[in-house]
């Protein structure tokens, strides 16, 4: 019966993944961008370690660096902009044609997310890969890939849910770029795309660490350069924690939106 | 001359009632704009409260650096927002509504669309300048050539790589890209970058005029700066329209012609 379910939706990413497939050039292009990020962010590590003077900051290395910002970039620039589709969907009336289907909204919507994001993410992962590769040599360690790939997909849902409340605001307010460009900007503070988290006062490392925001990015990206088990148990509970907290509102929040939808045109 | 000043004023005034219509959604993305900008800064503040210096910068001058360079794209994307979107008109064909008109094509289709935001990044530009300075009449003269100049090489760059519609159609993608690449690069010093990497930015990808150029000029004037954001701009605009009045010959039409309010 659950399996019965789940089917539908696994046709559903099956489906936009071969959407997303059949453009490779489009996902190849798309893919210049983390290139480009990770010479800027060479640029600026290697000066900074050369100011500091030092082979470590904080206890990583200016390899370290490089491959935590590049798993970091994959993970976000492999984000679908989710928040953006629901709310033109409730502009134009097209959701309409979502709600009245035989299955959950929302996980229609993850599904469909996910598909547009596996491609990209791999696609980004390789080109982000080379690219650091050959400016400061291979990644630390390699045997945590599959304790990362865990994390990374439990980060997605994190993010998944904080966009999904994003995009269920549309309901209420029908625009919500402004909202979604200050979440992204929390995301690559608090997340740590810019900067691990490691840099910042030990205050701040707290609070940042604490919050989802890390548990979609850095965490993931931390496992990388430096993986163990005990970190990523660690992680693991406080990713569940978050998915089920951001669940639970998401399932609130749709409860209250559809109560309140008006749709415009269809 | 007068005449087209004339005819732009007219367009950005019809763009601003127009935006007015939406009152709330347009002073929404501008202040969000301000807010997103002070928020992505804030990297910067964290940066320098842990490393004090990089390649010669500071705090302030990032502020400054940072300033320019939003208020020089916020202006671009405000005043001429079909800057970023020409490779997409071009190729749907849907010049035809300005060459059926007898006004400039490029300046009237550049200026026929404000995206609100734009004015959002130009007062976070603003109120950056205002906090590090300098503050001088003649340091606020600087800003004001260093904007208009940053602003026209940005201008001219979009034109410049929108224009690529007109050989190879769909050269969407491509602008998104050289504009993504082009905003990155402005807004980080370009000392951090040597040999080619840095000549590409003074050239190819003029990020440097847009940036570190235009904010080393804010700071102290120096004419070789000044030179260099005059020849930036000069020769970018000068391309772009050369560039597209070629492109022009190779345009297809799109039976586009219908009528805007």
């Amino acid at each position: 019966m659950i399996g019965r379910k789940l089917a539908k939706y696994g046709a559903v990413f099956t489906t936009q993944l071969q959407s997303a497939a059949a453009y490779p050039l489009d996902l190849a292009a798309r893919s210049l961008s983390i290139v480009l990020f990770m010479v800027v962010f060479f640029g600026l590590w290697r000066a900074t370690f050369a100011a500091q003077g030092a082979t470590s900051i904080a206890g990583l290395s200016l390899r370290d660096t490089l491959w935590y910002l590049m798993l970091a970039e994959t993970i976000v620039l492999s984000r679908p902009r989710m928040a953006q589709q629901i709310a033109a969907q409730v502009r134009d009336g097209s959701i309409a044609y979502l709600l009245n289907k035989p299955y959950s909204f929302l996980l229609y919507q993850a599904a469909f997310s996910l598909g547009d994001s596996a491609l990209r993410m791999l696609f980004n992962g390789l080109a982000g890969g080379a690219v650091v590769w050959l400016l400061v040599g291979p990644p630390p360690a390699i045997w945590g890939l599959p304790l990362v790939l865990v994390a990374m997909a439990l980060g997605w849902m994190i993010d998944f849910c904080v966009a999904a409340l994003l995009g269920l605001t549309a309901f209420f307010s029908e625009e919500v770029t402004a909202f979604e460009w200050i979440y992204n900007k929390l995301l690559f503070l608090l997340g740590g795309l810019l900067i691990p988290l490691d840099f910042f006062p030990e205050w701040l490392q707290r609070v940042a660490k604490a919050l989802p925001f890390a548990a979609a990015i850095y965490g993931p990206a931390r496992l990388f350069v430096s993986p163990s088990i005990s970190a990523f148990a660690g992680l693991l509970a406080i990713q569940v924690g978050w998915i089920c907290g951001l669940g639970l509102l998401v399932a609130l929040a749709y409860r209250q939106g559809t109560a309140h939808l008006s749709i415009n045109g269809g | 001359m007068r005449r087209e000043l004339r005819f732009l004023l007219a367009l950005w005034q019809a763009n601003l009632q127009a935006a007015m219509e939406f009152r709330t959604a347009f002073l929404t993305q501008v202040v969000g704009m301000v807010i997103n900008n002070g928020l992505y800064f804030l990297f910067w503040v964290l940066f320098f409260n842990r490393f004090e210096q990089v390649a010669g910068y500071g705090l302030a001058d990032m502020a400054l650096l940072f300033g320019v360079a939003a208020c020089s794209f916020g202006l671009g994307v405000y005043l001429f927002g079909n800057a970023t979107s020409l490779a997409e008109i071009i190729g749907e064909g849907k010049l035809d509504y300005y060459l059926a008109l007898p006004r400039p094509a490029l300046l009237h289709t550049l200026a026929s669309r404000s995206v609100a935001s734009g004015l959002g990044d130009a007062s976070y530009g603003l109120i950056s300048f205002l906090a590090v300075g300098p503050h001088t009449p003649d340091g606020l003269i600087r800003f004001v050539v260093a904007v208009a100049c940053g602003t026209a090489v940005f201008v001219g760059f979009m034109v410049l790589v929108n224009s690529l519609a007109f050989w190879i159609g769909g050269a969407t993608q491509i602008s998104s890209q050289a504009l993504m690449a082009l905003i990155t690069f402005a807004t980080y010093p370009v000392g951090l970058f040597d040999g080619t990497a840095k000549l590409l930015l003074f050239t190819v990808m003029p990020a440097a005029l847009m940036g570190s150029v235009p904010a080393a000029f804010v700071r102290s004037f120096g004419w070789p700066e000044l030179a260099l954001l005059a020849a930036g701009a000069a020769g970018f605009l000068g391309l772009a329209v050369l560039v597209f009045q070629r492109g022009l010959r190779r345009y297809e039409s799109g039976s586009a012609i219908t009528t805007q309010s």
